[in-house]
């Protein structure tokens, strides 16, 4: 820990994260398109947008899961390499083969594992870890059970599991709500506030603007390029909401709603 | 198994040694083949084991040896030419992973067959016994192949115990793995080479048209047995062995056979077993769980019903 509160006051006058002319294609598609931004505090952040929007893309190309095209994603000023162990990343549920023979404990272990050096398997440290995270989540009573044997809900909160037992300072969450019911997600987004109170910086990935009102401090809304970004009161409005979403019809009633309930939002 | 054991007692030496490489041989490739079909890669390792014909026919007609290392080396150096046109072809057309894999398997493999089957109607020395890795023909074996085969294969198991961690936490999520700064696309060409390897020194036993089956049953029976990827290791390692040992000692009782068949036949007999049985994915456990017509336990009905959907479906 000693690291990171060295990091935090060496690199003091950096944000957190941020990204300069970000541009991602695959092929000659472009996904994403010059996005500049960042973040300078610890929140509750939400990358809001359509679907194909390239939201995903741009947790992946932050993280060098896919070749950036141009521009620089920036953690604390450094390079990604020199800040890893300080960052964990929750892929989209469905990346995953359910059928895979472990237990939950295994896959939440991983995450204590990953910070070792090769070969390193890790041992008491590393299992309490786990277990620590298993309960944080409230899956302890799940640790010995396969994992294809629990609900949608249940799966994310076994991923966000693994993400704690990194213990990471920049949490980064691909669509962690999708296929998960109402009470697993207010459980989930409860986590999420929680880590950003201990002055984590957590980004998630979302497509439901109404709870993205309701939860995130600050939203980026994208659609290829990015739209606006900010805290959610300022960001959620019906403008840019129309201009993220413009043509996209089957939606309009959901902008208007989560206008109307951002509004109430204070 | 009584029988069995009494059979391999009466075998001469040589024969004995060639069971114990071939055997562990076929350990390795239980427990190589756990991670290919985990990472589902079983397609890959098949199109390389079609390939391999082509090296191995190539190192004889350019060294002139029939020493089965150099037969092997052209092998492996085939079969990874074979896995580098397959991510090539997959780059850079249009073909889907699948049509690409049948495109390089089929095209290596007549190709093999062709440099083979004309290098016998020329009655060049050694070409004869190409015919081996066709099919396997393990009687042919010295005791100095098998040892070479027993060698491999033990290192390639020391590859998967000392790196288990990292080969799970990838055969399980690569992009997670990738972000946390481990370099997830080597360690799965690693995991692919190791593969390639395997089916070469699978070729012997099982020859190149079956010895995918060495990579893929032995997983598949010790899916049905655990949820762990440990004991699964495990049991595919000892499916692997048992039924490459069965292989050899029922193919050298009966003239004239080949052993990859056998050795095929032996482990789909412990794969319909295991598919009928096994505790939880059985057939009988789960119809009997279902109905509950037998006295089966809450608890144990509970599991059953609660075994989703999808597996019933991949049986």
């Amino acid at each position: 820990m000693a690291g990171n509160n060295s990091a935090r006051e060496v690199h003091v006058a950096h944000p957190m994260l941020e990204w300069h002319d970000l541009t991602v294609a695959y092929g000659r598609r472009p996904v994403l398109w010059n996005v500049d931004f960042e973040i300078q505090d610890p929140c509750l952040f939400g990358i809001i947008g359509p679907n194909g929007a390239g939201k995903s893309t741009l947790l992946k190309a932050s993280l060098d899961l896919v070749r950036r095209a141009g521009g620089t994603v920036r953690f604390w000023g450094q390079q990604l390499a020199e800040v890893r162990s300080k960052i964990a990343y929750v892929p989209q549920r469905e990346t995953v083969d359910w059928d895979f023979p472990v237990s939950v404990m295994d896959v939440v272990r991983m995450g204590a594992t990953s910070r070792l050096g090769w070969f390193q398997r890790g041992g008491k440290r590393e299992r309490e870890l786990a277990r620590a995270s298993l309960d944080h989540v409230g899956l302890a009573d799940f640790a010995n059970r396969q994992i294809g044997k629990l609900s949608g809900g249940q799966q994310q909160r076994v991923f966000l599991a693994r993400a704690l037992a990194r213990e990471a300072e920049i949490y980064l969450l691909d669509e962690p709500m999708a296929g998960v019911d109402a009470g697993s997600q207010e459980q989930i987004f409860n986590i999420l506030a929680e880590l950003r109170d201990q002055g984590k910086l957590v980004i998630a990935v979302h497509h439901d603007i109404r709870t993205a009102a309701e939860w995130f401090d600050a939203v980026a809304l994208v659609d290829m390029r990015l739209v606006a970004a900010g805290p959610t009161a300022e960001v959620l409005t019906p403008e840019n909401l129309t201009m993220t979403y413009s043509g996209r019809l089957s939606i309009l009633d959901e902008i208007g709603e989560a206008v109307e309930r951002g509004g109430r939002t204070p | 198994m009584i029988h069995l054991a009494v059979a391999i007692a009466f075998l001469p030496y040589n024969t004995l040694v060639v069971a114990a490489g071939v055997a562990a041989v076929g350990c390795a490739a239980g427990v190589i083949g756990t991670f290919g079909v985990l990472r589902k890669r079983a397609l890959v390792g098949d199109a390389a084991a079609h390939a391999t014909l082509v090296g191995v026919a190539c190192a004889l007609l350019l060294t002139g040896q029939r020493d089965l290392a150099v037969l092997l080396v052209g092998g492996l150096l085939s079969a990874m030419v074979a896995i580098v046109l397959l991510v090539l072809i997959r780059k850079f057309t249009r073909t889907r992973d699948d049509a690409a894999t049948a495109i390089v398997l089929s095209v290596s493999f007549g190709l093999g067959i062709t440099l083979i089957s004309g290098m016998v109607s020329r009655g060049i020395p050694g070409s004869g016994g190409l015919e081996r890795f066709l099919l396997g023909h393990t009687a042919s074996l010295t005791a100095t192949d098998a040892l070479l085969l027993g060698t491999v294969s033990v290192v390639g198991v020391l590859c998967i115990v000392v790196g288990l961690k990292e080969a799970t936490m990838v055969a399980f999520d690569p992009d997670f793995a990738a972000a946390a700064g481990w370099p997830a696309a080597t360690l799965d060409l690693v995991l692919i080479a190791l593969i390639a390897v395997m089916v070469v020194v699978g070729l012997p036993a099982a020859g190149a048209v079956l010895v995918t089956a060495l990579v893929v049953i032995p997983p598949a029976v010790a899916r049905q047995w655990t949820e762990r990827l440990v004991p699964m290791l495990v049991i595919a390692g000892a499916v692997g062995l048992l039924s490459a040992l069965g292989g050899v000692v029922l193919s050298s009782l009966a003239v004239q056979v080949p052993t990859g068949p056998v050795v095929v036949l032996v482990a789909t007999a412990f794969l319909i077993l295991s598919i009928l049985v096994a505790p939880c994915r059985g057939i009988l456990w789960r119809t009997r769980s279902v109905s509950g017509l037998s006295s089966v336990s809450l608890t144990k009905t509970e599991v059953g019903a609660a075994t989703p959907r999808v597996m019933e479906r991949k049986l």
